[in-house]
C-alpha cells in the first residue's frame, strides 16, 4: 500500500485541513469545508509530491539549484532573468507518465462524475504557505493536452517574479513546490450571495438569499435585481420572497473565461430562480457555515447545471459577515436580571412597533 | 390612496330598515344631536369587529357586546389605570359593531397613571397562578348558579307554600326578579372575563415586542408557538371525542355507532347491549362539561353548543372512528408539540449573542408563559360553557312567552333586546296576575315580524373595514393583537377603498395567519348554517372562524377571513392543522366570490384572486 505522502492526487473527500503539508492551504481547506458538510464544487488535487517528483525525475530541480547558485545578488534584475529561466524550464519539460497519467486518469473520473467528456475544469495553485494572490488560476480549462499544459503554467507561476521576491525576502529557499486544485468550472445556471442575518436589520435568526440566473458575477456586482428570499434559520421557513426583474445572466464564452451578457426569457424572469428544494438546501448549507465559523458569514453559491440535485448546489466563496457581526459583538457584560414590570410598562406606553 | 375612511354619520341606511335604531340601546347609536360627541365620532378610527361578529346583530345578542364595552374598558380605565390605554368605544350601523380604541394623549396622565399601574399590574402579575385558580373557582360557581336558575310558566293558581311557608312574593314578581338576575350574571361573567384577560395580553405584547427588536422578522407563529400552552382546556372537547371514538373501537361497537346519524336512535340501540351502556356512560360523562363547547364562537343565540345538538359531536366521532379505522392516531402528540416548542425556544435563544437582550428575552417569554393558559382558557369558561348555558335558559323564558302567546315562536326572542323583554315580562306578570289579555300580544308580533325584514337586509349589507379618521399610527395593543388592526393594515384597507371604485381588486393584504402556499377554490362563508356547503379540498373565505369548527378544519385546504390577528381564533387553529391561512384581509368575504379560484400566502399574508367565477 502506497503511503498517502507518495500520492500524487487525493480528491477533495478524502482530505481534511491538516493536510497543507500534502495538498497545499486551499486544497486542504476545501477538504475540510467538505468534511464540514459544506458542499463545494467536485474535483481533486495534486500533491505538492507530484510537483516535487516532476522537478527530481526531468531533472529540473538541479537546474534550478545550478541557476540560483550562478545567480549572485538577488537584484530585481537578476530575479527577473532567473524568473524567466526556470519558468521556461517547466513549461517546456514533458511531465513523466506515471504522474501524468495518474492525473488525466482522474480528470476522466472527474468527466464521468460530470457526465461530459471534456469537463471544462479550474486549474488553481495551493501552496502550503499563504502567498496570496502570488499565483495564477486559470478557468475554464477542457482536454487532456490543455489541462497538461496549464498544470505545467501552474507549478511555474510558483517562480514568477513576486513569488521569488516572496521568498528571498523571508529567507526561504527559492525551489518551491506546491499543490493544485482541479475543481470543476461550475456551470451556474443560478448563482447568488447568502447571508446567514438579514443584511437590512441585522436579525440574527434569519438567512437571506439573493439569486438571479447565470453566473454570480450579475448579482455580485448589480447588474440585476435578483430574487430575494428570506428564510427563517430555526425553522428554515420561507418567509419572504420578492421576485427580482432579472433582466440579463451572464455566462462565459464557449471557449476561455471571459463573460458574456445575455437577456433573459421574460417567463424566467417572472419566476423564482431558486426551487424551494433548493432554498431550503442552501439554508441548512448556511446554517452548517456559520456553525463551522462560529459566526455570521457571506457566502457566495452556484447551482450547477450539469450536476444533479443536491450535488449542483455549490458553495463558491466564503467571507465573515462584516457589518453586523461587528455590531452585535458588544455583547452586554453586567447581565442584571430584566425588569419584567418595567418592560410591560415601556411597552404599553410606546405602543407596538410592529406593522 | 384616500386619506380618510367614510365619515361614520355618512353610512347611507338601507332601504326598508326604517326604524331600525330601535332595536338596539340609544347609546349605540352615533349622534346626530350631540355636536361635540359628533366631532368626537368623526375624528376617531371606527373599526368593524368581524372577529366576534360575523353577521348583524339581532336586538337581544347585543347583550355581549354591552358586557365586553363596561368590562373591557373600565378594567384599563379604572381599575388597572393601564397608562396609555383607556377603553374601548362602541357603536352599531345598521346592525354592524364598530369599535374604537381611546387612547391617553397628555403625557402628565400617562405619567400619573404609571404608579397606580405598577402596583395594581404588579399585584395580578405576581400573583397570577394563584388568582387564576380563584378565577376557575368563581367561574364555575357562577355557571353552577346559573344552572339553578329556572323559569317555570306561570301558574293558574299559585302553590300553596307561597301561603304556608308566608313567603309573600308571587311568581309573577320571581319572574321578572329571576329575568334580572340571569342578565346580570350575563354581565358579571364578562367582569370576570377581563378581570385578567387585558394584564394576559399585555404581557403576551410584551414579550411579542421584546423578541421583535432581537429578532425582528420573526414570523408571528413562531412566537405564538413559544408560549402556547400544549394541554389547553379549548382542546379538551375535541380530545374528548377521539377518546369516545377509540373506546367504541376498543368495545367493538364502532361499526354500530358510525351506521347512526342521528343520536337518539343511536342511544336506543345502544342501551341494548352492556358494552353500548358502558359507551353511553363515558360520552355522559364526558358531556359536563366538555360538550358545552359551541358550534361557532357562542356570541350569537345560535351557536348552539354540542350538548344542544348530539348530533353534531356524533358526526365528529364518527369522523375519528374512520381515522383510527384507516389506522391512524387522530390524537395530537403533546409530546412531540412540546419537545418542537422546546426547540424552537432553545434555538432562537442560542442566537441572542447580547447578554442583556437573552435576558429581556427569557423573562418576557417567562411572564407570557404564565399568563398565556389564562388568555388561552377563558374562552372555554364564558364564551362557551357560560354562554352556552346562558342561550339554554333564555330559551327556557322564552318559552314562557310563546305559550303565552305574547311571541309566536320561542325563537322570536332574539329579536327584542333586553331592555324590551324585561317591559315584555312586566306586561306579561301584570296580565297574568290581573287575568286579563296581555297588551303585548299583538305589540310584540308586529315588531318581531318587521325586525326579520331588517336582519335579512342587514344580513345582505357589507359593513365597510372602517369609518372615520385613521390615526397616524395604531399602538393600542389589543387592537393589534386581537383584531390585527396595525397602521399597515389600514393602509391596505384604505387602497382598497379605491379598488372598488375604479378597477377590479385580483389581490388582498392581511397578516399571515398560518404558514404554507395554497390554491384551490374558494368558498365564502358568512354564517355558522353555511358551514355544510364546504366540500372537501376549497379554501374558506369566512369573516371570522371559531376554533370548535373542528370538522372543518379537516376538510379545508385553507383559510381566509376579513378580521383577526395572528392571536385571533382562527390562526391559532389553523396552525394546529397547518393549514395556510391568511388572517385581517379587511373584506375578503366581499371581494371573493365562491368559485373563484385562490392563490392564499400565509407566510406573508397575501390572497390572490387567480381566475374569478
Amino acid at each position: 500500500m502506497r503511503e498517502l505522502n507518495q500520492l500524487y492526487t487525493i480528491w477533495y473527500d478524502e482530505l481534511r485541513g491538516s493536510d497543507y503539508g500534502l495538498v497545499g492551504k486551499k486544497n486542504a481547506n476545501l477538504g475540510e469545508m467538505l468534511h464540514a458538510g459544506i458542499p463545494i464544487s467536485p474535483g481533486f488535487a495534486i500533491t505538492i509530491h507530484a510537483n516535487h517528483d516532476f522537478i527530481e525525475k526531468t531533472g529540473i530541480r538541479s537546474k534550478i539549484e545550478t541557476l540560483v547558485k550562478k545567480n549572485g545578488e538577488a537584484t530585481d534584475e537578476n530575479i527577473k532573468k532567473l524568473s524567466k529561466a526556470i519558468m521556461s524550464e517547466i513549461e517546456s519539460a514533458d511531465i513523466p507518465s506515471e504522474i501524468e497519467e495518474d492525473i488525466l486518469e482522474n480528470y476522466h473520473r472527474l468527466c464521468e462524475k460530470c457526465n461530459l467528456d471534456a469537463v471544462p475544469a479550474a486549474v488553481r495553485s495551493s501552496g502550503g504557505v499563504s502567498m496570496p494572490g502570488q499565483m495564477e488560476t486559470y478557468l475554464n480549462i477542457r482536454g487532456d493536452k490543455d489541462l497538461i499544459h496549464y498544470i505545467k503554467r501552474c507549478w511555474s507561476s510558483s517562480y514568477n517574479v513576486e513569488a521569488i521576491h516572496y521568498r528571498v525576502n523571508r529567507d526561504m529557499s527559492v525551489l518551491f513546490n506546491i499543490g493544485v486544485g482541479i475543481p470543476k468550472m461550475v456551470h451556474s445556471k443560478v448563482s447568488g450571495v447568502i447571508f446567514t442575518l438579514n443584511p437590512i436589520n441585522g436579525d440574527f435568526s434569519k438567512i437571506s438569499i439573493d439569486a438571479s440566473y447565470g453566473l454570480g458575477e450579475a448579482v455580485v456586482s448589480g447588474l440585476v435585481t435578483p430574487d430575494t428570499y428570506l428564510i427563517d434559520k430555526v425553522t428554515l421557513e420561507l418567509i419572504k420572497t420578492k421576485i427580482g426583474s432579472k433582466e440579463i445572466k451572464c455566462v462565459y464564452e464557449t471557449y476561455g473565461s471571459d463573460i458574456k451578457k445575455i437577456d433573459v426569457d421574460d417567463e424566467l424572469r417572472k419566476k423564482s430562480a431558486l426551487t424551494n428544494q433548493e432554498l431550503t438546501y442552501l439554508s441548512e448549507t448556511a446554517v452548517k457555515i456559520e456553525n463551522y465559523y462560529g459566526k455570521a458569514y457571506d457566502i457566495e453559491f452556484g447551482i450547477d447545471e450539469d450536476l444533479p440535485f443536491p450535488e449542483n448546489v455549490i458553495v463558491l466563496q466564503v467571507r465573515p459577515e462584516s457589518i453586523w457581526n461587528k455590531k452585535k459583538d458588544m455583547s452586554g457584560k453586567a447581565g442584571k436580571p430584566a425588569d419584567v414590570m418595567n418592560i410591560i410598562l415601556n411597552n404599553l406606553i410606546s405602543g407596538i412597533k410592529a406593522g | 390612496m384616500a386619506k380618510k375612511f367614510l365619515d361614520p354619520h355618512e353610512v347611507k341606511p338601507i332601504l326598508g330598515t326604517e326604524g331600525w335604531e330601535e332595536m338596539y340601546p340609544f347609546y349605540y347609536q352615533f349622534s346626530k344631536t350631540d355636536k361635540e360627541r359628533m366631532e368626537y365620532e368623526s375624528s376617531q378610527l371606527w373599526f368593524y369587529d368581524g372577529l366576534h361578529y360575523p353577521e348583524p346583530h339581532y336586538p337581544f345578542d347585543l347583550i355581549w357586546d354591552e358586557a365586553w364595552y363596561l368590562a373591557l374598558s373600565q378594567y384599563n380605565t379604572r381599575v388597572f389605570m393601564v397608562p396609555p390605554a383607556k377603553g374601548i368605544d362602541h357603536r352599531i350601523v345598521n346592525g354592524y359593531v364598530y369599535i374604537t380604541p381611546i387612547g391617553i394623549a397628555d403625557p402628565k396622565e400617562i405619567e400619573s397613571r404609571i404608579p397606580l399601574f405598577q402596583k395594581r399590574a404588579g399585584y395580578y402579575y405576581e400573583n397570577w397562578d394563584k388568582i387564576y385558580d380563584k378565577w376557575v373557582d368563581k367561574t364555575k360557581e357562577l355557571i353552577v348558579e346559573l344552572e339553578n336558575i329556572s323559569f317555570p310558566d306561570l301558574p293558574e293558581i299559585e302553590d300553596e307554600s307561597i301561603v304556608f311557608d308566608s313567603k309573600g312574593l308571587s311568581s309573577g314578581y320571581n319572574l321578572g326578579i329571576k329575568y334580572d338576575e340571569l342578565i346580570n350574571m350575563g354581565f358579571k361573567i364578562w367582569q370576570y372575563h377581563f378581570e385578567m384577560l387585558n394584564l394576559g395580553y399585555a404581557a403576551y405584547v410584551t414579550f411579542i415586542n421584546t423578541a421583535n427588536e432581537v429578532f425582528p422578522d420573526i414570523p408571528m407563529h413562531n412566537l405564538t408557538k413559544m408560549v402556547s400552552g400544549i394541554d389547553t382546556v379549548m382542546y379538551r372537547p375535541d380530545e374528548e371525542l377521539i377518546k369516545l371514538a377509540k373506546l367504541a373501537v376498543t368495545l367493538e361497537i364502532d361499526s354500530l355507532i358510525v351506521s347512526q346519524k342521528k343520536f337518539d336512535t343511536l342511544a336506543k340501540e345502544l342501551k341494548k347491549s352492556d358494552k353500548g351502556i358502558s359507551w353511553l356512560n363515558a360520552l355522559e360523562k364526558a358531556r359536563y362539561p366538555w360538550f358545552y363547547i359551541s358550534t361557532g364562537t357562542g356570541w350569537y343565540h345560535h351557536h348552539i353548543s354540542w350538548n344542544d345538538n348530539l348530533d353534531i359531536p356524533l358526526s365528529s366521532i364518527n369522523m375519528y372512528i374512520e381515522v383510527i379505522k384507516e389506522g391512524k392516531n387522530p390524537s395530537r402528540s403533546t409530546e412531540k408539540l412540546i419537545k418542537e416548542r422546546d426547540e424552537i425556544v432553545e434555538k432562537y435563544i442560542n442566537l441572542i449573542k447580547n447578554e442583556d437582550q437573552r435576558n429581556a428575552f427569557e423573562e418576557t417569554l417567562k411572564i407570557a408563559r404564565r399568563v398565556f393558559p389564562y388568555v388561552e382558557n377563558h374562552m372555554f369558561y364564558v364564551e362557551n360553557w357560560f354562554h352556552s348555558v346562558f342561550w339554554r335558559k333564555m330559551r327556557e323564558l322564552a318559552k314562557i312567552f310563546a305559550n303565552n302567546k305574547i311571541i309566536e315562536d320561542a325563537e322570536d326572542i332574539w329579536y327584542l333586546n333586553r331592555f324590551e323583554i324585561k317591559s315584555l315580562i312586566d306586561d306579561m306578570v301584570r296580565a297574568w296576575a290581573t287575568g286579563i289579555i296581555p297588551a303585548g300580544r299583538t305589540y310584540w308580533p308586529e315588531k318581531i315580524k318587521n325586525r326579520k325584514v331588517i336582519i335579512k337586509k342587514f344580513q345582505e349589507w357589507t359593513p365597510p373595514p372602517a369609518l372615520g379618521t385613521p390615526p397616524e399610527v395604531v399602538n393600542e395593543p389589543f387592537t393589534i393583537v386581537l383584531w390585527g388592526v396595525t397602521t399597515g393594515v389600514l393602509k391596505n384597507w384604505l387602497r382598497s377603498l379605491e379598488g372598488t371604485t375604479s378597477e377590479k381588486i385580483t389581490e388582498l393584504h392581511g397578516s399571515p395567519g398560518s404558514a404554507g402556499i395554497v390554491e384551490g377554490k374558494a368558498r365564502v362563508i358568512r354564517t355558522v348554517e353555511q358551514l355544510d356547503q364546504l366540500e372537501k379540498g376549497e379554501i374558506m373565505v369566512a369573516p371570522t372562524t371559531s376554533p370548535s369548527w373542528a370538522p372543518v378544519f379537516t376538510k379545508i385546504t385553507g383559510a381566509v377571513t376579513d378580521v383577526g390577528g395572528p392571536m385571533c381564533h382562527a390562526a391559532i387553529v389553523c396552525r394546529e392543522y397547518g393549514l395556510p391561512t391568511v388572517v385581517g384581509t379587511g373584506n375578503a368575504t366581499s371581494v371573493i366570490k365562491t368559485g373563484d379560484l385562490i392563490r392564499i400566502n400565509g407566510n406573508e399574508g397575501t390572497v390572490k384572486i387567480v381566475e374569478s367565477r
